[in-house]
Parts: structure tokens; C-alpha cells; sequence
């Protein structure tokens, strides 16, 4: 079958639809990702109107700094490797081990607890279990010579916390892969070791680039971790930025330092590019075969993989647990008795924190959601100049540190064309097009899943490009719109990094007060909004997933929603 | 130019059929080993309103991507595309009123069978009970009543093309264009969907272009066939003309199973020559007159005009039976002549079960039946 072609430039001039689409959605990013980085930047290298390196090369000189760059680099890539094959057990479980409907909640309840608190809450519960005198190696095992900082927890908490998102990515593509390419490998005499290596694997690597990319930027970003966690002898960039900032009011030097992070995650993302998108991976097509049952796993195979996948839930498990004993003791590790003080607590004090903090996520989410299927359509389906730059740009502000977007945001709303610090409006703009990606995402690796041929179809009775999008191609992404949708949602509720610039005495956030509970050492009300934040996400995804499963698409070989069932 | 639906049309007596033509139209993909590499070249083609014509050929021939530039999902690098009076080079897909059928049938697996057929006249903003009536007679026209609430994964491969078929039959296309529709169906079901997109498009009066790589489907159903090889068409015309007149090697090898005899121009005649064939002479009549004797020509001779007997001392062309194949209406022989082995079809069983493996035979033909091809061009 010949090349499928794309529409040449000129093509799109004749769709007004699309040109407007096209030049919306680049002003918004130029507007609220490019605007506020040239202005950071100009801040760091420019100086009284001359181009200036000199504060780069002056953290450049520091060794720590330097060691911070390779640390940080280790850390992303030892997190997406390990996140993505995590994710992939996960989302081969979910998809070939038939699991039963109630299996699969409880599976996709578990994975999503780490994706859905604020991270340091999982780093507390891990001193608390290994720290000088934690439950595990103290108290359980009498250890006392182990160092509960560096790398290993660090790496431990961020592979437990992100790898629902590899799990999110490379389901929906397992779960859309036609199983009878399988059976036919099968059929060819491939033992199902080899039907797994040969046909599942490689097919799902869209998927695995995808995922490994998310997690490698996730990490590289992740600040509020591996605050608590590195320790000083494994510095890592976005830390030293935010010390740098805050601690030494050095924001030069600060913005610096988090500007090195900016170049590995653009390379990581050229590299995805460039090797992904050369090979097609059409499985699902209009035509839809008869409906084989999935074979390929040898039963000892299923248990062993049901198996890893209820232990990895069970430490998770045991986290929360420790998170949830905390909040409802009066003071964990000296006072174990019970009281509900610090949920009262949160209701009084703390209820215009959690106000605010559901008005802006729940704006944030629809707006987030549609960008991120529109973006992922237009630059899955559609060719115009400057699609390429579009993608990078729409990724960028996913990919840098939020304490980078939080201070560009600072700057470049606080006075000039758009003054927005100061209002809710800036917080959902930062929202939207730093979460937005993974809904991006995951509408790239579905579309590369369905056949162009049914856009075609649609097009060759008449409808436009719109018209084809909201009948057609939508309700079959629908699965990654939703995911976009709940995840902006849920990352709205958890962030801190950026958020902890933006908030004002107008609007303040859970996350923020969490974070200054622990600074006070208050475990309890930390532990205790923390169960909260944990309880309406959950509400809200629980929510998602019914409606999701009113729309989902006939005909699917297994579950796609992200709760299951 | 308004990116906008072709307006609805009523559903009322069939609009008279529209031509197509195409005019040195052209096509470059940049392939990533061969680099700019010529998918279709100055392709020119003229179909009459109403006319079923096939795009035949090998696969990488450039017939799909002729189609799919026909239908507008791809865009000529050169040339003119008119469909009735409208020059639609530069039109998009969704404007220029066209029915596509695809290979993989493209249903959308979300919507019903009611909804995909539907689908349509729904863009063309049509009232529902247009819509209805529309739907249902045209699910009867293909033998699908009662559908209607089926989903694609619920019915059959055969099913799945008929709806596809009524869907883009419904909107009253000025044009259908058919991708390799029927190579997803087994053989039976492919000769039975045949017969009735034939039958569809003759009673609709549709202008029709198809594209197949399997000749017996073409000849079966098209008016004319266009044979496609390396981007260009080689030959086109009838059926029969093709099968018995090809103008090349490849379109003899291509329509219908053939032999390759090599021969030597021994005289010539007026609108004759005599050849030597395997050392047999014999007269053919022939329309080349660039022969002189001593050339080279090579000559085709069908399966079905040989008649093997069993071996005499006459001066037939004698031959040693290879292999013999019953396939039910014919027998197949392969049979050595001298350095060439030779298909031989027997329709009329004349040797049930008498000849093997072996045996000796004659091969007779009638001297007419010998086809000389035209000289190889360069």
C-alpha cells in the first residue's frame, strides 16, 4: 500500500477550520511557554543589553554543581528504565493475565495511589520505615548503620511514583494491540517467549518511548524528592536551583543551574523523535477480526507477573498505610494515641487552602485535556509548518523544572503586557501547559495505533477536518483524552514546585501548606491533608472512569479506563 | 475556497454520470533507500460517464496511489485531474462528491451499521427522514436488511465490505473509486461481492474506477482495464483485447497465464510473415511490419489453444509430459518442448485421465492462435 501522504502546506490554507485551530493553539503557546522563558532568560544572560555567559560559566565552575548535572542526568535515566519496565509489567498484567474485573480496580487503585499524593509524603513514610529509627530497619531489624539518604531512596520513591504513568501510557496500546498478529506468530511455530519478544514487544515501542521520555523529564524535574531524600552527597540540579534561589536569593545563578536541565530533556525528546516515528505500527483498523482470546501467557508465566505486580502493591500499601496511622495518631515515632485533631484541623484552618486548590484544578482539567488531544491530533494527523517546533514548544514546560516556570511565570506576568501574578488565572496557565504533555502523549502513541484510513473514510463522505476529528477520531482517543484529563487534575492537586512562586495571599494551596507543616515539623496535619488530597482525587478519578466507561468504544479486547472496569 | 461539504443532494432519480479525466499526472515519494523515486508518471487516462474501469497491476505498480489522487487524499506533483467539469487537482477529498471503498473497509468501529452508512448524509446536513429512508434502501441494495444495530466487530468480513459499499453508495457519488476491496475475503465470497458490485454499479450508474492486482476480478467486472507497471500504463483496453492482443511481454504474462515461444523470421509476406518455431515452420498473420527474415520475435500462445495428442509422425511440435494437475474444470499439463516447458490447459478433458507423466505427445495448435508480440521497446 502505497506511503500514506500528508497534506502539503498548502492544503491547510484551504481549511479554515484548521488554520484557526493551528494559529490558536500556537499563540497560547507562545504566549504562556516561549514568552515567559525569554524573559527568564534574558534575565540570565543579559546584562544592561549585551549577551552575557557569565553566571552559566560561574556554576559551571563549582564542581558540587557539576556533579549535580551527572547526578541528575544518572538519576532521570535510571528512573525512566526502571519506571517503564515497572509500568510495562503492570500494563502487561492488566492486559494478557485475564485478570478478573475486580483484580484489575484493585491493580489500577494501587498504581495510582504514588501518582495522586504529593511526593514528599512517600519520602516521610520512607524515613519513617528507614531512617535512624524507622520501623523497618530499626525497630524491625535493629539496623542502625543505614543511611536512609542518596540515591537508592531516591530512586526507590521517584520509580514508585512515576511509574503510573509508563502504566498509563503503555496500556491503552496494549490493550488496542489485535491479538491475532500474536496468534499468527504464534501459528508460525514462535514459542511464546518469541511471540513476546518478536511482535509484542516491538509494538509496543512507540509506547515505550513515550513512557521512558515522561519519566526521564518527570524526574529530571522532580525537585520536592529529592529535597528530602538525595541527601548531600547525591546533589541533583533542581534542588541546587531552588537553593540557589531561595536560600541564597542568587536567581541568576538559580535560573542557571536550571537551565542545564533544559538541554538533556530536549535531547531525550529529539532522540524519541527521530527513532520512534520511523516505523509504523498500524494494529487497529476499521477492520475488526473476529475476537480471538488473548493466548500468549503461559499460566507459571501469568503468576510470576500477578505476583510481582501484588508485591510492588503491597510496599505501596504499606506507605499509605504509614501515611494514614501518622494523621490519625497525635504524633508518630512519640505519641501513638488516637485522635482526629488534625482532620479538624485541616477543615478549619485549612479550608480556604483546599477551596482554592479544587476551583483551580477543576478549571485547569477540561482545559488542559482538550489541548493536550488537539495538540497530539494535529501533530499525529495533520502537516503544516512548523508542527515540529509546535510539539517541542508544547512539551517544554513539562519538561523543565516547575521551579523554572514558576520564577518565569513570576517574571514575566508581574508587570509588561499580561499582569496575572497574583490571580488563580496565572496558576490554571501554569496547569494547563505543564501538564497537558502527558495527555499529548498518550493521543500520540493511540492515534500511531488506528489507521489513518478511517480519517480518510470520514473525509471521503464529505466532512472536514473538524467535523472528522469530533465524530470520528475523538471518541476513539477518548481513552487518552481521559487520561490527559485526569492526570492535569491530579498533578493540579499534588504540585508544589512551581505552585510555591505563584501563590499569593488571594489563593493558596494544599500542597503549600503541606510543605510548611513539615517545615514545622506538624507530621500530623501534613499526614492528615495528605489522606484528603489522596481521598478526592480519588473521588474524581473514580468519577472519570464511570463516564469513561459509557463511551468506551465497542468492541475493545480489554479494559482501557483508568480505574478499570 | 471554502473547505465546506459538497451540498446535500435529494434523493430522487439518479444524476447522470460524470467522466473522469486525467492528464499527465504525476507522483514522487522520496523513498529512503532509492531516494526521489517516481510512484506514478505522466499517467493520462479517459473514462467515459458511467464506465467501470480497472487499474490492474503488480504490487508498487502505482495504481492505488493513482487512485488515492483521483480521491484527493494525496496530491499530484504534476498534471490535471477533472471529474465531469470540475478541475479538482487541487480540491481536497471531502469536496470533490466522491464514493472511496477501502481495502480494509475503514468502518468506524465506534458507530453502528445504521450510523456508518449514515455517516454521509449526516455531513450533508440531511433531514432524518431522508437520512432513514436513504439508509434503509440502500442496506437493502446490498442485501443487509436488518443490520442496522450491528457494530463492525460483530459481523462478518463479507458484511463488513457491504457496509462499507452502501456507505459510500448512499451519498450518490458522482464517482466510486474501489481499493483492492475485495483481496481481505476468501475466494468464494470475493467472486460473489464481485458480481454484485457489478451489478450495483451498472444499476446505479455510477462512473466506477477499481483497483486490483488480481486480473481474473478485472476482467470480470471492468469495461475496460488500464495495466499499470512502474508508474505508467502499459496497456489498456478491453479484456478481450488484452488477453488476446497484449502489446508487451509483461501484459502478456500478466493477463492470463501464458507462453513465451521464441521465433525466427524465416520470409515475409503482405500483412504475414513465416516463422520458425522450434523447427517447425508455419504462417502468421501479423500487423508488424518492421520484421525482416532473420529477426528475432517472440510469440504468445495460450494454455487453452494447445491440444496435446498422443505422439504421431507428423510435423507437430512434440513434447515429453512433465506434470498433470486436475483442478476440477481443467486438466493442466506442464510439458517440455526442447529447452522450454510449456503450460498446456485442457477444458475439454479430451485425454481423461489418458496422458501422464512421461508419455510422449504432439502439440497442436491452430496457427492463428499464435500472438506475435510487438518489438521490444527500448
Amino acid at each position: 500500500m502505497a506511503a500514506a501522504g500528508g497534506q502539503g502546506p498548502r492544503r491547510i490554507a484551504l481549511e479554515p477550520a484548521l488554520l484557526l485551530t493551528v494559529t490558536v493553539l500556537g499563540a497560547l503557546l507562545v504566549l504562556f511557554v516561549l514568552f515567559p522563558l525569554a524573559t527568564l532568560l534574558t534575565r540570565i544572560f543579559v546584562d544592561s543589553d549585551q549577551f552575557t555567559l557569565e553566571p552559566l560559566l560561574e556554576i559551571l565552575r563549582a564542581s558540587y554543581h557539576r556533579r549535580a548535572f551527572v547526578n541528575s542526568l544518572t538519576l532521570a535515566a535510571l528512573v525512566g528504565v526502571c519506571g517503564t519496565a515497572l509500568g510495562f509489567l503492570f500494563a502487561f498484567t492488566a492486559s494478557r493475565a485475564k485478570l478478573s474485573r475486580r483484580w484489575l480496580t484493585a491493580l489500577d487503585a494501587a498504581t495510582l495511589l504514588p501518582l495522586i499524593s504529593p511526593p514528599f509524603i512517600m519520602s516521610i513514610a520512607v524515613i519513617f520505615s528507614l531512617g535512624p529509627r524507622g520501623l523497618i530497619t530499626y525497630q524491625l531489624l535493629g539496623i542502625t548503620t543505614f543511611s536512609a539518604y542518596g540515591l537508592h531512596t531516591t530512586l526507590f520513591v521517584e520509580t514508585i511514583t512515576y511509574f503510573p504513568i509508563a502504566y498509563l501510557t503503555l496500556r491503552p496500546i496494549l490493550a488496542t494491540m489485535d491479538p491475532n498478529i500474536e496468534d499468527m506468530a504464534l501459528s508460525l511455530g514462535s514459542s511464546r517467549w518469541g511471540v513476546f519478544r518478536t511482535v509484542t514487544l516491538p509494538l509496543a515501542v512507540p509506547g515505550f518511548a513515550n513512557a521512558f521520555l515522561l519519566l526521564f523529564a518527570a524526574s529530571l524535574a522532580d525537585f520536592a524528592t529529592p529535597l528530602i531524600l538525595a541527601g548531600s552527597n547525591f546533589p541533583v540540579l533542581p534542588v541546587q536551583a531552588f537553593l540557589q534561589i531561595t536560600g541564597m536569593f542568587d536567581l541568576k545563578g538559580g535560573a542557571a543551574l536550571a537551565f542545564l536541565l533544559l538541554v538533556p530533556a530536549v535531547i531525550v525528546f529529539l532522540l524519541q523523535r527521530y527513532w520512534v516515528s520511523r516505523r509504523s505500527y498500524v494494529t487497529v483498523s476499521g477492520k475488526v477480526g473476529p475476537q480471538t482470546a488473548i493466548k500468549s501467557i503461559a499460566p507459571w508465566v501469568r503468576r510470576l507477573l500477578v505476583g510481582a505486580c501484588v508485591l510492588v502493591c503491597v510496599v505501596i500499601l504499606y506507605l499509605y498505610a504509614l501515611l494514614f496511622y501518622a494523621s490519625v495518631v497525635v504524633a508518630f515515632g512519640a505519641n501513638h494515641a488516637w485522635t482526629l485533631r488534625h482532620y479538624q484541623v485541616i477543615f478549619t484552618d485549612g479550608l480556604n487552602a483546599i477551596r482554592d486548590t479544587l476551583i483551580i484544578a477543576g478549571a485547569g482539567m477540561p482545559l488542559g485535556g482538550i489541548f493536550g488531544v488537539l495538540v497530539g491530533y494535529l501533530v499525529v494527523r495533520k502537516t503544516f509548518p512548523g508542527k515540529h517546533v509546535m510539539e517541542m514548544v508544547s512539551m517544554i514546560n513539562y519538561a523543565l523544572p516547575g521551579t523554572i516556570v514558576g520564577i518565569a511565570y513570576l517574571i514575566a506576568f508581574n508587570s509588561g503586557p499580561l499582569v496575572l501574578t497574583g490571580t488563580a488565572f496565572i496558576i490554571i496557565a501554569c496547569y494547563t501547559f505543564r501538564y497537558s504533555p502527558t495527555g499529548i502523549r498518550a493521543t500520540v502513541a493511540l492515534l500511531q495505533q488506528i489507521d489513518p484510513s478511517i480519517e480518510e473514510a470520514s473525509q471521503s463522505l464529505g466532512a472536514r477536518s473538524g467535523t472528522t476529528f469530533r465524530r470520528i477520531t475523538l471518541p476513539l482517543i477518548l481513552p487518552a483524552f481521559f487520561a490527559g484529563l485526569g492526570v492535569v487534575f491530579i498533578r493540579s492537586m499534588t504540585a508544589i514546585s512551581a505552585t510555591i512562586f505563584l501563590v499569593s495571599i488571594g489563593w493558596t494551596l494544599i500542597t503549600v501548606r503541606i510543605l510548611e507543616n513539615i517545615t514545622e515539623l506538624s507530621l500530623g496535619p501534613a499526614a492528615a491533608f495528605s489522606v484528603l488530597v489522596v481521598v478526592i482525587v480519588f473521588v474524581v478519578l473514580a468519577l472519570i472512569s464511570a463516564i469513561l466507561r459509557r463511551f468506551r468504544v465497542p468492541g475493545d479486547t480489554a479494559v482501557t479506563s483508568i480505574l478499570g472496569g | 475556497m471554502r473547505g465546506g461539504a459538497p451540498a446535500a443532494r435529494a434523493a430522487g432519480p439518479e444524476m447522470s454520470p460524470v467522466g473522469i479525466q486525467l492528464e499527465g499526472v504525476s507522483k514522487q515519494f522520496e523513498h529512503r533507500v532509492k531516494g526521489q523515486v517516481f510512484a506514478v508518471r505522466d499517467f493520462s487516462l479517459t473514462v467515459e460517464a458511467g464506465e467501470f474501469v480497472t487499474l490492474l497491476g503488480p504490487s508498487g505498480c502505482g495504481k492505488t496511489t493513482t487512485l488515492r489522487m483521483i480521491a484527493g487524499f494525496e496530491e499530484p506533483d504534476g498534471g490535471r485531474i477533472v471529474i465531469g467539469d470540475r478541475d479538482v487537482t487541487h480540491l481536497m477529498a471531502n469536496q470533490r462528491n466522491i464514493g472511496f471503498v477501502f481495502q480494509n473497509y475503514a468502518l468506524f468501529p465506534h458507530l453502528s451499521v445504521y450510523e456508518n452508512v449514515a455517516y454521509g448524509l449526516r455531513v450533508r446536513k440531511q433531514s432524518t427522514s431522508m437520512v432513514t429512508s436513504a439508509v434503509g434502501e440502500v442496506l437493502d441494495l446490498v442485501g443487509l436488511k436488518g443490520f442496522d444495530q450491528q457494530f463492525p466487530h460483530q459481523i462478518s468480513g463479507g458484511e463488513q465490505q457491504r457496509v462499507a459499499l452502501a456507505r459510500a453508495i448512499v451519498i450518490r457519488p458522482r464517482v466510486l473509486l474501489f481499493d483492492e476491496p475485495l483481496s481481505n475475503l476468501d475466494a468464494k465470497l470475493r467472486v460473489q461481492m464481485r458480481e454484485e458490485i457489478q451489478r450495483l454499479q451498472k444499476t446505479l450508474a455510477i462512473t466506477a474506477i477499481y483497483v486490483t492486482h488480481d486480473q481474473e476480478e478485472a476482467m470480470a467486472i471492468s469495461d475496460r482495464i488500464a495495466i499499470m507497471n512502474q508508474g505508467v500504463i502499459v496497456q489498456e483496453g478491453g479484456a478481450e483485447m488484452l488477453y488476446h492482443r497484449p502489446a508487451s511481454e509483461f501484459v502478456a504474462q500478466f493477463i492470463g497465464r501464458t507462453n513465451l515461444l521464441k521465433g525466427r523470421v524465416v520470409s515475409v509476406g503482405s500483412g504475414k510473415v513465416e516463422l520458425e518455431i522450434q523447427g517447425r515452420r508455419l504462417w502468421l498473420d501479423t500487423e508488424r511490419a518492421d520484421l525482416a527474415p532473420g529477426a528475432g520475435v517472440k510469440v504468445v500462445l495460450r494454455p487453452e489453444a494447445i491440444e496435446l495428442q498422443p505422439l504421431s509422425a507428423g510435423d507437430s511440435l512434440q513434447g515429453t509430459i512433465l506434470s498433470r494437475v486436475f483442478l476440477g474444470e481443467k486438466v493442466e499439463y506442464q510439458v517440455r518442448m526442447g529447452t522450454a516447458v510449456l503450460q498446456v490447459a485442457d477444458y475439454q478433458w479430451t485425454h481423461a485421465g489418458g496422458l501422464s507423466p512421461g508419455d510422449q505427445v504432439d502439440l497442436d495448435f491452430a496457427a492463428d492462435r499464435l500472438q506475435i508480440l510487438p518489438g521490444e521497446s527500448p
